[in-house]
């Protein structure tokens, strides 16, 4: 569905990533798990155009070359990006927001069915269609930004820190629903803190450090890897000292 | 009755600042070109309309139906050759705004100049529609009447293509977050020089309306875009309904200082009511909060 190859960015002289390849399949949910700064975010941006990438990169999806198309049309082609802080319209009703997602002509004629489908999957959503976005709770907003990129009619969805700043009650719910998501068909990238939810929701996921991939695997052999564990499910290295319970 | 002659000369009055302004607050709000010739262009348009009354014997009415195309056209056309090159170089929103003022400050001379080549700095007027009408004991001349109604027309149409129509809503997308913006697919650029047109065909429009009832000169442009701006600032930067509402509270503050008080405070008035509303909500009547 999503194929990326060759892909590195550089802000000035710092390499923020390096030659990063990866690939989504239809209704796969993939995660990047990496530190702060590893850069997750800008290989979010990259694939979806809003940062620029050097040349020599491909992304094809849906087996067609989209390399060189810039960010509004990639949503054309069916590429939609939740960027991290969400990037609603904060001023704008929840309505407005949603309706604002279809406004790709791939997606402007099965508008209303998309927007039953939204609203039956974050059914709090459509008792606040009239609601000024950015007078909702954060997990509210979360549910917005994602609807909204919905409403596009994506066949491949990026997600960058959906879970930041949520209760974790809203973050089981968010979880939840990209599952759902999934189901549909679509193909989900999602860059995550919550290295433990997003391993148990996915099927497969990348390790990245320092604008390298340097690793990657099925989610549920990474869940049980000593290393990733270690590195990113918080638990301590073997011999090292341990509170004693005695 | 003084309080209706209040009422009535300040709403016709700030009819008129609420549809130049209207213009403004797209092309600065949506596109964020600070666009210093604006009463230029607006100028232009009622020396435009002056010829078609006078040379060619139209009503301004019919002319509106020229000179408003007319004025979207030329906004398209400066957005495209002027401004475009500055907008893809602008790293940011802050410093497409200085350059654009920049540019348009040079704008700014070469309409003005053209006009006085062409006209001359002597003022200008022609006569429509001057007869009195009179309103519930107020009297009124009906060129100004008239010019009210065909600014109320434009403005709530302008208004409801904007919160009704699918380009309208992102136009006003664009105003609120470009970058979002082009995450649901919308052209950035594109919707933005559409809003500066747009804009400029209103400034066009507010042009013909002025000149049926206002004597003008070559030199006047200026005048018509700084009480623009600060209607613009006063309403909330990119938001229609601000400019709007702030334009007709301009019309009715001066009006009335000018009747009640004495007509060479008007400008006084204007800044006094500009500096009141910046201190009590810097963003704007109906600007949004901690930009």
């Amino acid at each position: 569905m999503l194929e990326v190859s060759g892909l590195s960015v550089s802000y000035g002289l710092h390499r923020a990533l390096e030659d990063v390849s990866l690939g989504v399949g239809a209704a796969e949910i993939v995660v990047i798990l990496g530190a702060n700064g590893a850069g997750k975010t800008t290989l979010l941006k990259a694939v979806a155009n809003t940062v620029p990438a050097e040349p020599g990169r491909c992304v094809v999806l849906g087996g067609r070359d989209v390399s060189e198309l810039p960010a509004h049309l990639l949503v054309e082609e069916g590429l939609a990006l939740v960027p991290e802080g969400r990037g609603i319209f904060g001023e704008l009703t929840v309505r407005e927001n949603l309706l604002l997602g279809a406004y790709p002509k791939r997606a402007r004629a099965g508008e209303a069915a998309t927007l039953e489908r939204v609203l039956a999957l974050f059914p709090r959503l459509s008792e606040r269609l009239g609601q000024t976005a950015r007078t909702m709770s954060g997990g509210e907003q979360q549910m917005v930004a994602i609807g909204r990129a919905l409403m596009s009619n994506p066949t491949v969805l990026l997600l960058d820190e959906p879970s930041l700043g949520l209760s974790p009650l809203m973050s089981g719910e968010l979880f939840a629903a990209l599952g759902r998501v999934r189901e549909t068909g679509i193909g989900v990238l999602l860059v995550e803190q919550n290295a433990r939810r997003s391993l148990a929701i996915a099927d497969r996921a990348y390790l990245i450090e320092t604008g390298r991939i340097v690793g990657e695997g099925p989610a549920a052999r990474l869940r049980d890897d000593p290393a990733v564990r270690r590195a990113y499910l918080g638990e301590a290295a073997p011999g090292a000292a341990l509170p004693s319970h005695a | 009755m003084l309080i209706l002659d209040i009422v009535l000369g300040g709403l016709i009055l700030g009819g008129m600042y609420a549809l130049v302004a209207s213009g403004l607050t797209l092309q600065y709000g949506v596109a964020r070109i600070m666009n210093l010739a604006y009463g230029e262009v607006l100028v232009a348009a009622a020396f435009a309309s002056y010829l078609l009354v006078t040379a060619a014997a139209l009503s301004p009415l019919f002319g509106l139906v020229f000179i408003l195309p007319a004025g979207f056209l030329a906004s398209s056309l400066i957005y495209r050759v002027l401004l475009v090159p500055l907008v893809r170089r602008a790293k940011t929103r802050e410093a497409l705004e200085v350059d654009s003022i920049l540019a348009t400050f040079g704008l700014l001379f070469v309409v003005q100049g053209l006009a006085f080549v062409l006209f001359g700095g002597q003022y200008y007027s022609y006569s429509y529609l001057s007869v009195p009408v009179t309103i519930a004991g107020s009297t009124v001349p009906a060129n100004r009447l008239l010019a009210f109604a065909v600014a109320a027309v434009l403005a709530v149409g302008i208004y409801a293509a904007l919160m009704r129509t699918r380009t309208g809503t992102a136009i006003r997308a664009v105003a609120v977050d470009p970058a979002s913006a082009r995450l649901v697919g919308i052209d950035v650029q594109r919707v933005a020089g559409f809003a500066f047109a747009l804009g400029g065909g209103l400034c066009a429009a507010g042009g013909v309306l002025v000149s049926m009832f206002l004597t003008f000169n070559a030199a006047m442009g200026v005048v018509f875009t700084m009480k623009a701006l600060v209607v613009v600032i006063m309403g909330g930067v990119g938001n229609l309904m601000g400019a709007l509402v702030a334009g007709l509270l301009l019309g009715l503050v001066e009006t009335s200082v000018a009747r009640l008080v004495d007509p060479g405070l008007t400008l006084a008035a204007t800044f006094g009511l500009f500096l009141l509303v910046l201190l009590v909500k810097p963003t704007g009547l109906f600007g949004r909060a901690g930009r």
